[in-house]
């Protein structure tokens, strides 16, 4: 396991952003650090404003991501604001990633 | 200037007004606004604020956005507001309507705001969400200031952003009082009003943070997660004294309208999700409850399913005579002759944006959602609304308003005739602000709305 792997934010525009991580800072922790805002809202895991979607990588939670349903986790949606990376990670992050999450049931 | 009363022409020294009748009579047309702007959800890297819109057609800044309060921190997701003190606290002595008590939904963060200079309002206090979930409660939504100085705010969920949601009391200083319920009282939590004289309180259900928040789910609404239940409150004794099981028809019962009058025991609940307006009201000592408007939904070619009407907002003129609310997905905004609150009487609608709407611009700009929250000048004469309902939902059903932004809209109303007549020339355009398009909810006045003032 690297000690500072490194997190390879992937905009839907194309756009990447290659930040630190250590072992104690989460997705959201590390982007911010480097001065990356990514979206959020309780940062406690309960309102999946900050869902990114796993591309590469194993990321670990502290507590229960309460805002994910089961299917969501195994399409590989993950919440930023407490995912911690342990090995290299890819991660598709921004509004767009949440707003496919859950789409409109009715159309 | 904002303390000045130029109303207070009777004995007693508090905020507001004495009745809701002296609010009609006494009140000046709305100056200014205070609306929620947001940015939380959205790739804008900047925090939530809140406008103050230009309402007045003389000031060359009319219909601008002459000035905006930043909150400290992002991902707030400013939702509903109130003020620290309204008519209900008429009676108190050197307390005025001056602070705007501003919670996150999201966050949990409660923001208060001195609105002493009422176009240059400031940033007083922060309550940080750790303080807030000491009280094992979290996704603040609705602020009501209760008599003698002191506020309540309802909450959806506890710390973790479940179930059960509560209550949480400020003291004058803004400081965290207390919980004001016993745990347990109810699971669910949205909106409450209370009418003292009566010693009644009401609240309904949304669904925990960690169910809404995220988006709407079907799968959810058939789980059973999301309410469908009202509960009538001993306001004095903080106990359920009653609780009334909508069923299907209600599911998902958010705004409690009560009617302004002290001496009433009506009121209104739009079931957002079922499509239907509910009508309570006190019978030999009992609240019932009757469904009085049904909307019916529409065939649209790009939905599989009918689009429902989904009535997100409703309120009360301050004369009691109208019920006004907005079909957000619809996209309609009615107004209900409710002069017999029992038999409601539709007056008149306007149709624009959402998915039906006749009216598809203003000023040439294309309206990307539906009509959202309301508010009604207090002599009941110009009615305004927003079009953003929350930013998850947003995206779901409106996902152009994360692009676009939202608009705040104006319509004239003729409470004689019972009539509303778009006002063509007005549009404030949030998608046109320096940090990005911002979406725009809640609208409050400094000198007390349809949707915040209760009298003792
Ligand atoms: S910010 Fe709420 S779940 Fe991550």
């Amino acid at each position: 396991m690297a000690p500072t792997p490194t997190l390879t934010l992937l905009w839907r525009d194309g756009s990447e952003e290659a930040v630190r991580a250590s072992g104690e800072s989460t997705v959201l922790e590390a982007a911010e650090s480097a001065a990356i805002g990514l979206p959020f809202g309780c940062r406690t895991g309960a309102c999946g404003t900050c869902a990114g979607r796993s591309v590469e990588g194993t990321v670990q939670y502290n507590r229960p991501p309460r805002a994910l349903k089961t299917r969501h986790s195994e399409a590989g949606y993950l919440l930023c604001c407490i995912a911690r990376p342990l090995t290299d990670c890819q991660i598709e992050v921004g509004a767009d990633v949440r707003a496919e999450m859950v789409s409109n049931p009715w159309k | 200037m904002a303390t000045d009363h130029q109303h207070h022409d009777h004995e007693m020294d508090g905020p507001g007004y004495t009745t809701p009748q002296a609010a009609i009579e006494e009140s000046t047309p709305e100056q200014v606004a205070y609306v929620i702007g947001l940015y939380t959800g959205s790739d804008v890297d900047a925090p939530d604020f809140i406008a103050v819109v230009d309402l007045d057609p003389d000031s060359d800044t009319y219909q601008e956005i002459v000035h905006r309060v930043e909150m400290p921190n992002r991902g707030d997701e400013l939702h509903h507001f109130g003020w620290n003190a309204c008519s209900s606290s008429c009676h108190v002595e050197g307390l005025a309507r001056q602070h705007l008590v501003i919670p996150g939904n999201r966050s949990g963060r409660i923001h208060v705001v001195d609105t002493a200079d009422r176009r240059n309002p400031e940033l007083l206090t922060v309550i940080e969400p750790e303080e807030v979930h000491e009280y094992d409660l979290s996704g603040p939504h609705t602020v009501h200031c209760i008599p003698d100085g002191k506020i309540l705010i309802s909450m959806t969920g506890n710390a973790d952003g479940d179930l059960p949601g509560g209550f949480l009391e400020l003291n004058d200083e803004f400081e965290i009082e207390r919980r004001w319920d016993a745990p347990g009282e109810i699971e669910f939590n949205y909106d409450f009003w209370y009418q003292p004289r009566h010693d009644v309180m009401i609240s309904s259900e949304w669904a925990a943070p960690r169910t809404y928040q995220p988006g709407f789910d079907m799968e959810d609404v058939e789980a059973g997660e999301y309410g469908h239940r009202l509960h009538f409150w001993n306001w004095t004794d903080r106990t359920v004294e009653q609780t009334v099981e909508l069923g299907e028809e209600g599911l998902v019962p958010l705004e409690t309208r009560f009617l302004h009058s002290p001496e009433s025991v009506h009121g209104y609940v739009n079931a957002a999700l079922s499509s239907n307006i509910f009508h309570f009201w006190e019978e030999d000592d009992e609240y019932q409850v009757e469904k009085v408007i049904d909307f019916e939904s529409g065939e649209h070619a790009d939905w599989d399913m009918p689009v429902p009407a989904l009535p997100v907002d409703i309120l009360v003129s301050m004369d009691d005579r109208y019920l006004f609310g907005s079909n957000w997905l619809q996209g309609e905004v009615w107004m209900y002759d409710i002069s017999d609150p029992k038999t409601l009487r539709k007056a008149d609608s306007i149709s624009i944006g959402g998915y039906f709407g006749d009216i598809r611009e203003v000023q040439g700009r294309e309206l990307v959602a539906g009509p959202q929250m309301l508010q009604l000048s207090l002599d009941g004469e110009r009615l305004y609304w927003t079009t953003s309902l929350y930013s998850t939902w947003d995206d779901q059903f409106f996902p152009e308003e994360r692009e676009r932004g939202s608009v705040m809209l104006k319509a004239d109303v003729n409470p004689r005739k019972g009539t509303m007549t778009l006002d063509e020339e007005f549009l404030v355009d949030f998608g046109e602000l320096p940090a990005g398009p911002a979406r725009a909810h809640e609208i409050r006045w400094p000198d007390g709305d349809c949707t915040s003032d209760v009298w003792l």
